[in-house]
This record gives C-alpha cells, structure tokens and sequence, in this order.
C-alpha cells in the first residue's frame, strides 16, 4: 500500500511554493474532482505552509478572507450560510476583493480547466472551432481571466490526459506565455498533474517537465500529453511526503477529508479514480 | 399635506412593465438571493427576445434562457454551482438559440460600477490577449498618461434591474441584513443602473422602522421604482442568512432541466399554470419553508 494519496502528494508540493506574507487566492468551488483541485489541495497547502515556514501567508476564498483552516473550524458544508458563518478575519464586498487582484496583491492564485496549452493558456468558456457556434459551453470564465492576468504566479491543477494538455485551447479563459504584452501578472507558474509538476521553460515560454512523481515514467508522460513536451535529461523525482506532513494533514488540518476528498461539498471524490 | 407616493406594487404588476426586447439586469450570484419570484413571473408572462445581464448567474438565466425569454445574456458565469451544469442554459447556446457574452467577474462589475457611477464606459486590463475580445463589444485603448494598453468596455445600461433584498418600507427605501454575503454586493450598483429598478423583498416594513435603523438602508428611495412584496421570494436561491438553497427542489429542476421536454413539464407545474403564491405553496408553503430551509438567526 502506498504511504500517501495524489491529493497528499500535490498539497505537500503546493505548500512548499506559499510564500510567507503573500495572499493566496482560491475560489469557493463547486464539488468534486473539481473542489479539490480548485479548493481543496490549495487550502491544506496553505495551511500546511502556515504551520511550517509561511506563518503570515493567508488566503482568499471567495468573499471570506483569512479564514481559520483546522479541523474544528471548518464546516461540514460550504453552502451560502456555511460560507457567511465560517471563522475568518475579514469579509470584504465584492469590489474590494476583487480590486486585490488589480492592486498586484495576489501571490499565487489557483486554478483549473478542461483545456492548457503549452504556453500555460486555460480554456473553462467553450470547445469548439468558433466561439459564437460552441460545440460544448461551460459555464464560464469566472475570474480565472482576472488571476491569469494579475496575480503573481499561477498553480493549474489538471488531470494528465492528451484531451486536457492541448497544443493550443479553444478559447482563452486565462492568458499562458503566449502573448501576455500589458499584462502585470507572472501568468501561469505551475502545471500539476497525476503524473508530473511542469513548469515553464522561460527561454521558450512553453511548458515543461519539473518533477516526475514516484513510479511515472517520461514515457507515460508523452503518452498523455497532447503537444511535444520538454523533459530534460536527469529530470528529478517528485518528493514523497514527510510522515510529519502526512501527520499535520491527516490529524491536524484535514481528519475529515473534507478538503482532500471534497467531503464538505455534496460530492466526495478522489484524484486516483 | 399631500400623502407620499407608495411604491408598493404586484409582481405581475411589475413585471408587466417589461417590454419584449428589453435590457434587464438580474441581481444574485450563483444560485444566491437571485430574484426568483421576478424571473417566475417573467417566464410566466412569456417575455421574449429579453438581454440578461448578470454578475454571475445561476438558476435565473438557466430558466429565463431555457423558456426562449432571451436572445442574449452577459455574465462571468451561468451554472448551478454545487448541482452541476446549468441545462438549459448550455442547450440554448450550443443549439444557438442564445448569445452568450463570457465576463469575467471583475469585468462584469466594472460594467455595472461604471454605469452606477454615471460613467459610459470601464477600463480594464484583464480582457488583453484572452477570449473575451472574441465579442467586438470590448476595444483596446491606450492611456493618454501612461501609454499603457486597456481594453475599453461599455457600462451596462439595463432598461430594468431587477434585485431582491430583505426589507423595505413602502416607499421604496430598501434595507439588507448586516451579516450577508459580500459576493452579493454588487446588487447595490445592479440597482442603481437601470432606467427602472424592480425590488423584491422579504419583508415590508413601517417606515418607523426604516428610520431606526438607517444604515441599512443601503438603497434610498431615489434609486427604487417599484417594490414587491415576495416571503421566499429568491427560492430555490439562498437568501443569505435567512434561508438555504432548496437542495431538493434544485435537484428536482435538475433532474427535470435533462430534456427540453422535461423542463417543459416543469415550467409548466411550478410556473405557467401558477401564480406566485399558489407557487409558495406547490414548494410547501411559506412555514414548511421556514422549517426546512430557515435559519432563524439573522441579525440586524
């Protein structure tokens, strides 16, 4: 059996990039597979990073700012009552948590989609050739354009299939490295996925392989990714999880695996399904 | 001295001032405190070729777009939020039926701030390189200060808002609980950027009560045409402390929304065949509500 989760895996790694004093954004998510990419990894990293070496990093999600992180803070559900009552320092309206972002006070900001390109461009609008005839709509942008344009890096939390890693996406819901020519952010930084943590080659501006995580192989990767991607001789292995990590986040932060498995929301799920 | 002007009004009434082709800006974020009854009525008055636009939508443009009301809608999102996709919304789009304009979220607040603020139009940068200049609405500028690039967006000027709230006297001087979610805020600048504002609020209270406690009235009269009186009037929606999404129902209208032809039959049991009231009590009625959706514990 294995000593740690894929969520495990990724939260440790997202928490070794908080950066101490910066404000870490994440929305209020939805549910699922989703929540935990979106949400739920982001958040035990931050509070995994608060309790080792980032003690004033804080962070954002949605409307509710600095909010408390352990076990016996948290609420069951994130409905709307769940989110109004959740302990936090501060809940600011709309416009003054969203004018954070243009104030250039966003570290890094989390996000997610059904399409990344080589150049970090996130697709969550359409598929499809042509925007005004979508062969599949979603939703919609939200304020991933925002964060792609203004929050200091960006962590893209991705299952790694060939349809998900694209040569170029659909639509541009978050700005890559493509073409970002008066854009104040640092754009996407961090490409995290089931079988590796890609970053972006800044002499190409196109992404490539970091780490490979413990029993992946190059290989499985080109397999599974949908353009031509670097990875350099003598890439390293993703780190394993520390038992003291494990034991903050299992004991400490998220007994109830209301984050890591999206028990908070109506639909619990697991990365490795 | 002459009585003062009541603006206490029907929905039906209200909402029979909505022409065909008209702008209206809906108030609410997700599936929170949009103004249901509102919508209802809208649908059930058969409005057609109607222009949303939303903050971030949910359950309002899903069935004003999956009853044929729209031509068009403007939000940064329209889904369901914890139950999924929103259906109907998606079919009409794909099937073309419905223009949908992606914002992102500080672009659609930028849009009704800058119209609220008596402006024309909002400057922003987060537009630059990135799939919302697919709409010719939005044109690149450049700052005669700085040199630097923005991109220039008309503000939102809705012909109707309408927004629901928590309480109000008569006269259209409109009140929201102290403890609320912020992600609603931008209600207060939806309201303040139409021709004619529609309001919906839990509770009419005496003027008596509006003047003992006068911060919380974050809409003065002067920025409110029309007042309706609608208990429950955002269900299925939260209405932030007050009450709780209505899961079940939601699931129902769901499960429902799968087919053009189940939602059909849903319009036609919740909506079409009933008015507001008769609606409150299809969904149980108002003290079922209060038992099963209730908090209880607002604070003024």
């Amino acid at each position: 059996m294995k000593r740690y989760t894929l969520e495990e895996l990724l939260t440790v790694e997202v928490s070794k990039r908080i950066i101490d004093d910066e404000m870490n954004f994440t929305g209020i998510g939805t549910g699922g597979k989703a929540y935990i990419r979106a949400c739920g990894i982001p958040l035990v990293a931050v509070r995994l990073a608060q309790m080792k070496h980032a003690p004033n990093a804080l962070c954002m999600m949605g409307p509710v700012l600095d909010p408390l992180l352990d076990a016996a803070s948290v609420p069951d559900h994130n409905w709307e009552y769940d989110l109004i009552k959740w302990p936090c320092r501060s809940q600011i309206p709309l416009e003054d948590a969203l004018g954070i972002f243009r104030l250039g006070k966003s570290g890094l900001a989390f996000a997610s989609g059904a399409q990344v390109d080589k150049w970090g461009n996130l697709n969550i609008g359409m598929i499809g050739d042509d925007y005004s005839k979508p062969k599949v709509r979603f939703p919609g942008v939200l304020a991933q354009t925002d964060l792609a344009a203004f929050a200091k890096r960006v962590c893209i939390i991705v299952p790694h299939e060939k349809r998900v890693l694209v040569d170029h996406v659909d639509f541009i819901s978050g700005v890559g490295h493509e073409n970002r020519e008066g854009l104040p952010g640092g754009g996407p930084t961090y490409v995290m996925t089931n079988l590796a943590i890609m970053d972006f080659n800044p002499e190409t501006r196109q992404m490539r392989v970091h780490s490979i995580h413990p029993g992946v192989t190059a290989d499985m990767i080109r397999e599974n990714t949908g353009f031509d991607i670097e990875i350099p001789e003598n890439v390293m292995t993703t780190p394993e999880p520390s038992d003291e990590d494990l034991r903050l986040i299992r004991e400490e932060i998220d007994p109830g695996r209301k984050f890591l498995n999206a028990y908070i929301t109506s639909e619990p799920a697991s990365l490795e399904d | 001295m002459q009585e003062r002007r009541s603006k206490l009004t029907s929905i039906s009434d209200a909402v029979a001032l909505i022409p065909d082709g008209a702008k209206v800006a809906i108030g609410g974020s997700l599936i929170r405190k949009a103004p249901m009854a509102l919508v209802r009525e809208l649908v059930r008055q058969k409005k057609k070729n109607l222009t949303l636009y939303s903050w971030s939508a949910g359950m309002d443009f899903d069935m004003l777009i999956g009853a044929g009301c729209a031509k068009e809608a403007w939000s940064s999102y329209c889904g369901m939020f914890n139950l999924g996709m929103a259906k109907n919304f998606r079919r009409a789009v794909e099937a073309c039926e419905c223009r949908f304009v992606d914002l992102s979220e500080t672009c659609a607040m930028d849009k009704f701030r800058a119209s609220a603020y008596g402006l024309t139009f909002a400057i922003s940068k987060t537009p630059l390189h990135s799939g919302i200049m697919n709409n010719p609405e939005f044109k690149e500028i450049t700052c005669p200060f700085t040199g630097e690039k923005y991109v220039a967006m008309e503000a939102f000027h809705p012909d109707f808002s309408i927004v629901h709230a928590h309480r109000a006297d008569k006269y259209g001087n409109v009140q929201l609980d102290a403890v609320r979610m912020m992600d609603n805020e931008m209600d207060i600048y939806i309201a303040k950027c139409a021709k004619t504002t529609i309001m919906s609020v839990e509770e009419i209270v005496p003027e008596e009560e509006i003047i003992r406690t006068p911060t919380m009235t974050v809409l003065p009269k002067l920025f409110v045409d029309y007042v309706v009186h609608a208990p429950y009037g955002a269900h299925p929606n939260s209405c932030d402390c007050r009450y709780d999404f209505d899961l079940e129902h939601g699931e129902y209208y769901q499960k429902c929304s799968d087919t053009k032809e189940g939602f059909e039959q849903y319009l036609q049991e919740y909506v079409y065949g009933t008015t507001e009231e008769e609606y409150i009590e299809k969904v149980g009625g108002l003290e079922n509500l209060e038992a099963r959706l209730g908090r209880g514990g607002w604070e003024s």
